[in-house]
């Protein structure tokens, strides 16, 4: 009991003198976040709503199967510049149809699939300082897209893989969890597209893309 | 910690592209099945009014044909005999002078696949951050693919000057389970069915 006692004692005097290093009173310089360019990574899921001519004659269903890491350096002024890997796939499958073509008609139950790993460079533009806890960004991308488009007849397929360009233009907000902290949340909406002509795609693969995630910032 | 973060994103990368996917690995035995039928559209069928089957299965494996006649290949001929008498054709024996004559085929063709793995410069840096002088390993691997195929002959216009009889209309079954004779009245059901043209009463 003496001993916990002790320890307690001890821990009492320890406690204060940690919490004093963490937040250093004698000047109040800004945050290093302001200081410093500083780093950002971010991992998102992302729901996916087809658009456009993709949704009209290839997949109008959504996907939730979407994923990306991106990391980003947070400049001095209202800027970060970084990169951003991602993995997103579509899928829907049609009920058992004919396809026509010259003289050949098929019988089949068509599995539609799009799978993609965009790797992009993006800017954002934040409009409030970096101080804040709610910071609202727009962001412009560009980059190339690992791409296959498979077609399932059955359990025939007719695939296409290429490398095509991909872009995209969003706007969202990171929501610090703490003022000054490292963790928090990342909401974003975006248009993507990417160009691509194949069989059934004729302008490309587009689609709105709403992801939330979590990001890790340090300096 | 701009190498850590770039270490991070190399991971990233390396964990996304491992998730593979097989779409179709839900469809049932009759939902991965493909019917896929070809004709001669200069053909009217109507001029048509009797037919015959060959009478065995011919069974063919890449370069090599035989015929065989097992109880399962007895049922899909059966099936196709019925189909056809069900769209107005008459069923006559082969000396008959029939107006078309049809052969049922099972197909089955390998393929030998050469996948290339070059060994990756991560593998390195355990021994002293040298790389590993491994050459790019191939590794082969077979697949295969068994269809049926159901073929329609003109032998009322038959070429005598090439001796050539016309394949007027065909049919291709792949997929899985064409082996399963529960299948085989809906699959013929299919490939007719399919082709409206072939109906003559």
């Amino acid at each position: 009991m003496k001993k916990l006692i002790i320890a307690a004692f001890l821990l009492a005097g320890f406690a204060p003198a940690f919490a004093q290093e963490q937040t250093p009173k004698l000047y109040t310089l800004p945050s290093p976040y302001d200081r410093y360019t500083t780093y950002l990574v971010t991992a998102r899921l992302t729901s996916a709503i087809p658009i456009g001519s993709f949704k009209n004659d290839y997949i109008d269903k959504a996907s939730f199967e979407n994923y990306s890491i991106s990391l980003e350096w947070v400049l001095q002024n209202s800027f970060s510049v970084g990169g951003e890997i991602g993995y997103s796939y579509f899928k829907q499958r049609l009920p058992r149809a004919l396809y026509t073509s010259g003289d050949q008609t098929i019988s089949a139950i068509q599995t539609r699939t799009v799978s993609q790993y965009p790797i992009q460079a993006f800017v954002n533009y934040h409009f409030l300082p970096k101080s804040s806890a709610i910071q609202p960004y727009v962001q412009i991308s560009a980059g190339g897209s690992i791409l296959d488009y498979t077609v399932y007849y059955g359990s025939l397929a007719d695939q296409k893989q290429k490398i095509r360009p991909t872009y995209g233009v969003g706007v969202g907000s990171k929501f610090l969890f703490k003022k000054d902290g490292s963790f928090g949340a990342d909401v974003r909406v975006k248009y993507a597209g990417t160009s691509f002509k194949y069989d059934y795609l004729t302008s490309g693969i587009s689609s709105l893309n709403t992801s939330i995630g979590l990001f890790y910032r340090w300096w | 910690m701009l190498k850590k973060a770039s270490f991070l994103i190399i991971f990233a990368a390396i964990w996304l592209t491992s998730c593979t996917k097989d779409p179709i690995n839900d469809l049932t035995d009759p939902d991965s099945q493909v019917f896929i039928t070809n004709h001669d559209k200069s053909i009217d069928f109507k001029q048509f009014k009797t037919f015959s089957i060959a009478d065995s299965v011919v069974v063919v494996e890449d370069d090599r044909s035989g015929t065989a006649l097992t109880d399962m290949d007895k049922q899909i001929l059966s099936t196709v005999i019925t189909k056809m008498q069900s769209l107005g054709y008459t069923y006559v024996a082969a000396s008959k002078k029939p107006d078309v004559g049809l052969t049922v085929a099972r197909i089955t063709n390998n393929y030998l696949n050469v996948v290339s793995t070059p060994y990756s410069s991560y593998y390195g840096g355990y021994y002293g951050g040298y790389g590993y002088g491994y050459p790019s390993y191939y590794s082969y691997y077979q697949t295969s693919e068994s269809y049926w195929s159901v073929s329609m002959l003109d032998l009322k216009n038959a070429n005598t000057a090439t001796k050539t009889l016309n394949v007027i209309w065909d049919a291709q079954i792949r997929g899985d389970g064409l082996g399963n004779t529960d299948y085989f009245s809906e699959m013929i059901d299919s490939i007719f069915g399919q082709s409206t043209y072939l109906k003559i009463n």
